[in-house]
């Protein structure tokens, strides 16, 4: 077992990487009572094109299966698991994004049962057909909920406007339809594929015995067998650099509109030391542009072309990337217009210099020594870190090196006209009183 | 968990002591009666002192500072308890010993003072651009609601079954209410808020309690003030309509329905309530989960929450525009089986100890703390975790069918889709 000490931030990480590929990290923090653990896979609703494990012919899979097959995973031939985990005193959930899925608990007693219990569910799977589509009515519900909630069909309406071909654009639980066509087979070959530990990491944060718990887990992990670990082939389309479509309008039940500015960064594909250094960098950037200090901020805020939902957020994966600035506002076009303004004020002339640079950092390092009083936080972020070649810890030291010449580069990659798309949201129109 | 230190009559001090966080986290709570102007000219109040103040007299200028002490928060809100309304000053902001520079918390300490004691004035009034964005800004908030049908269809069954009452007047107040705020009544707002309401001050990190306590004895004069007179009843009436059914252009149906029990936080029987709605829609495990969501696929949300400051008990469900009726017969039959006193000791145990897992692990942050502490200080001055624990191990499966039978049912709302929507 390895063990980093990182002095200035006062942790401690413990890491090893077992027999079977799977990677084990266990982050002890003084003074917690809770315990909280995530096992996660490398798998999200991204991957629907792929060659399944023991074939040679790559397949496709039905929208939302990723999704799907994380519900079911707690539905056993004995019974319900969240069952187990309450009787175990902890408060068990999941979660499926673009890129993997997560099964987790918190629990302040019984931490090693709950741990062997988050490794066997996760790994001993059970799908019938009868299970599968008693699941079918639950997550049509969620998906209308989903429906009708105006920011998330904001959020991925613009992510459809960028992406022409990427899964990106296709919502995580897919649609009503799309799952009709989900079978317990399919939900075998997902899992076989994605779900071997090679694949897979898990993270107990909180209050833990490193050497005792990971004793337990390869105790565990030992005891069962495994087939050997395989290179999974992922497929992905070709994606053109500038968006799909430039602009796009939906009508719903709401009080005013909402629009999303997105851009797309020029290069996807990053992963590692670059994509550490890019992001940190195109964050800063962004923060500096579009943040509470910035001058578009004040502007906006005081013309009310913005207000309190204002948001803007940059995420970058392995293929795929967004930028999204955007609010709740009388006047979605005007909006739009000054945001895309801004962005092109900045390519002709970069306004921000060290002092601004050496603020703005300063901000960052406190955002991430604040996070870090969150277990959640910590397993959730360095899974992903971990995911894409990173080490969450290397945060603050990248972000000590980052020069002014880093902030315009980095967003430069995320910047021109042709990369950009507009989404909105109206009030349907005014109809005859009924 | 807090030591109490006295600065003068009706403010106070509480201070944790900790090395648990990397944080020191410092709340200011102004308490307040409520009502719907108190409301309504409080929450612009804490949008107009967040935003600048003498020393730094614009948003901009006041954020950098923040952004400069390591980013630093600081951010004012209102919220509601019982009768009470409450302002709360709040600021997070790194210990000094994770940061290659000291002077962090004197700093922010005089920044919160600024903001409380200083604010941004011209002619004895706060700025009017201000003044004016921000009451506007309180106004969208309240309009924003709409656009999350959840919240909407709470605040409209709330509207309907209590109208005028403390339960359903929003922490924001309303829109004619935020529309009548003045500046004038706005600075005389500002001026009760700082002379005359309680005021309990929170301090978690590694601080010491007598160092906290000096430097707000020193610097923020907070004079003596008296307790305030009546606050408004709380006693509940029977609604006038026992079903009300509005539609928007929406694909899910909201169902809630509030059903009143004669316990509330204050009574000894107090703790039986939270292992109540433990039971029968606080958990994945509980009834309603376990028959309406995993049964019969219905569902995807539908559970249980008791606000005990009132005595209500709400449950929430997302259901099919068209299976109301169905839904509200599942749900009352779960409320039967309760009555009956059809509990296992599975069921049983699991609500105890996932109750006891959400209270010691919300401990596990400061807000957690300083938000349960604030909570319960009313019932025990040196309130723990076993205060609760204890009283949740003596509670009997006979209390909890006695706690279901004192329920009523006295008000059914469904939001859902309007005719012409049901193809989209």
């Amino acid at each position: 077992m390895h063990k980093v000490e990182f002095e200035q931030l006062d942790e401690t990480l413990y890491h090893e990487k077992l027999d079977n590929g799977l990677e084990v990290f266990i982050l002890p923090k003084k003074g917690f009572s809770k315990t909280f653990a995530t096992f996660t896979t490398k798998y999200g609703s991204i991957d629907n094109h792929f060659v399944p494990r023991g074939e040679k012919e790559p397949i496709k899979v039905p929208d939302g299966i990723a999704h799907f097959l994380e519900h079911k995973m707690f539905e056993k031939e004995e019974g319900d698991i969240f069952q187990q985990f309450s009787k175990q005193g902890a408060s068990a959930n999941a979660f499926t994004s673009f890129t993997r899925t997560a099964y987790l608990f918190s629990a302040t007693a019984q931490v090693n049962e709950n741990v062997e219990t988050l490794l066997d569910f996760v790994q001993e799977p059970y799908f019938t057909e009868e299970t599968v589509e008693k699941e079918k009515g639950i997550i049509a519900q969620e998906i209308t909920m989903y429906d009708d909630q105006p920011d998330w069909r904001l959020y991925f309406g613009i992510i459809e406007n960028m992406f022409e071909n990427h899964p990106v654009k296709i919502d995580i639980a897919g649609t009503v339809k799309s799952i009709q066509d989900i079978t317990a087979e399919h939900l075998y070959t997902c899992y076989n594929t994605f779900y071997h530990p090679s694949n897979m990491v898990l993270f107990v944060v909180g209050a833990v015995d490193p050497e005792g718990m990971m004793k337990l887990v390869k105790d565990n992990q030992s005891r069962k067998t495994f087939e050997d670990a395989h290179e999974i082939e992922r497929i992905y389309p070709d994606e053109p650099v500038e968006t799909a479509i430039k602009e796009r309008v939906l009508k719903m039940s709401v009080q005013k509109p909402k629009v999303f500015v997105g851009i797309k960064p020029e290069k996807m594909d990053m992963q590692g030391e670059e994509m550490l250094k890019h992001e940190l960098a195109a964050e800063l950037a962004f923060e500096l542009l579009f943040g509470r200090t910035s001058d578009f901020y004040h502007h906006a805020y005081e013309k009310n072309w913005i207000d309190e939902s204002y948001s803007f957020d940059y995420s970058l994966e392995s293929g795929f990337g967004y930028a999204i600035i955007g609010s709740d506002t009388a006047e979605p076009k005007i909006l739009a217009e000054e945001i895309k303004h801004t962005i092109a004020n900045a390519v002709e002339k970069w306004p921000f210099g060290q002092a601004d640079l050496d603020r703005m950092r300063r901000k960052k390092i406190g955002f991430f020594l604040r996070a870090l009083n969150s277990p959640e936080y910590i397993a959730n972020q360095f899974t992903r870190y971990t995911f894409n070649g990173m080490n969450l810890f290397d945060v603050v030291p990248v972000l000590e090196e980052i020069e002014v010449a880093d902030l315009q580069q980095a967003f430069a990659l995320v910047s021109a006209e042709s990369q950009q798309s507009v989404f909105t949201i109206e009030p349907p129109d005014k109809k005859a009183a009924e | 968990m807090f030591e109490t230190i006295r600065l003068a009559k009706g403010v106070n001090v509480h201070v944790n002591e900790t090395t648990q966080f990397k944080t020191i986290n410092i709340s200011m709570k102004f308490k307040d009666k409520l009502s719907k102007e108190k409301a309504a000219s409080r929450s612009i109040l804490a949008n107009v002192l967040q935003h600048s103040n003498e020393a730094y007299p614009s948003h901009t200028a006041l954020r950098m500072v923040l952004d400069d002490l390591y980013g630093t928060s600081l951010y004012m809100d209102s919220s509601k308890r019982g009768n009470e309304h409450i302002v709360s000053l709040n600021v997070e902001t790194v210990n000094d010993q994770y940061l290659s520079e000291a002077g962090v918390l004197e700093k922010v300490l005089n920044l919160m003072y600024l903001v409380l004691f200083k604010p941004n004035l011209e002619h004895g009034q706060f700025k009017e651009s201000i003044f004016l964005r921000e009451r506007n800004a309180v106004k969208e908030r309240i309009e924003s609601i709409f656009d999350d049908k959840t919240r909407y269809a709470q605040q409209r069954m709330m509207d309907l079954a209590l109208p005028e009452h403390p339960a359903s007047i929003p922490a924001n107040g309303t829109i004619e209410a935020v529309e009548a705020i003045s500046n004038e009544k706005l600075m005389e707002e500002y001026r009760t808020m700082i002379e005359s309401n309680e005021v309990e001050i929170y301090a978690v990190g590694d601080v010491k309690p007598e160092a906290i306590a000096d430097y707000i004895r020193d610097y923020f004069h907070f004079t003596d003030r008296e307790k305030p007179l009546a606050a408004p009843s709380m006693e509940l009436e029977k609604p006038a309509q026992q079903r009300v059914a509005e539609f928007e252009d929406m694909k899910q149906g909201k169902l809630h329905m509030a059903f009143f029990s004669p316990v509330t936080f204050r009574d000894e029987k107090f703790p039986v309530m939270q292992l109540f709605n433990g039971v029968f829609g606080g958990y994945a495990h509980s009834k309603l989960f376990v028959n309406i969501r995993e049964k019969e696929s219905m569902a995807y949300y539908v559970s249980s929450s008791y606000s005990s400051q009132f005595g209500l008990m709400f449950v929430l469900a997302g259901i099919d525009g068209k299976l109301e009726e169905k839904a509200v017969g599942l749900i009352l039959q779960q409320l039967e089986e309760i009555k009956a006193g059809n509990i296992s000791d599975v069921e049983f145990g699991q609500t105890k100890a996932l109750l006891t897992n959400q209270l010691t692990e919300a401990l596990d942050s400061a807000r957690g703390q300083i938000d349960i502490y604030d909570q319960y200080m009313e019932l025990d001055e040196a309130f723990e975790p076993n205060y609760l624990i204890s009283r949740w191990n003596n509670v009997t499966k006979e209390d909890i069918a006695q706690a279901a039978k004192d329920l009523s049912l006295e008000m059914t709302y469904f939001l859902s889709g309007k005719e012409s929507e049901i193809n989209a």
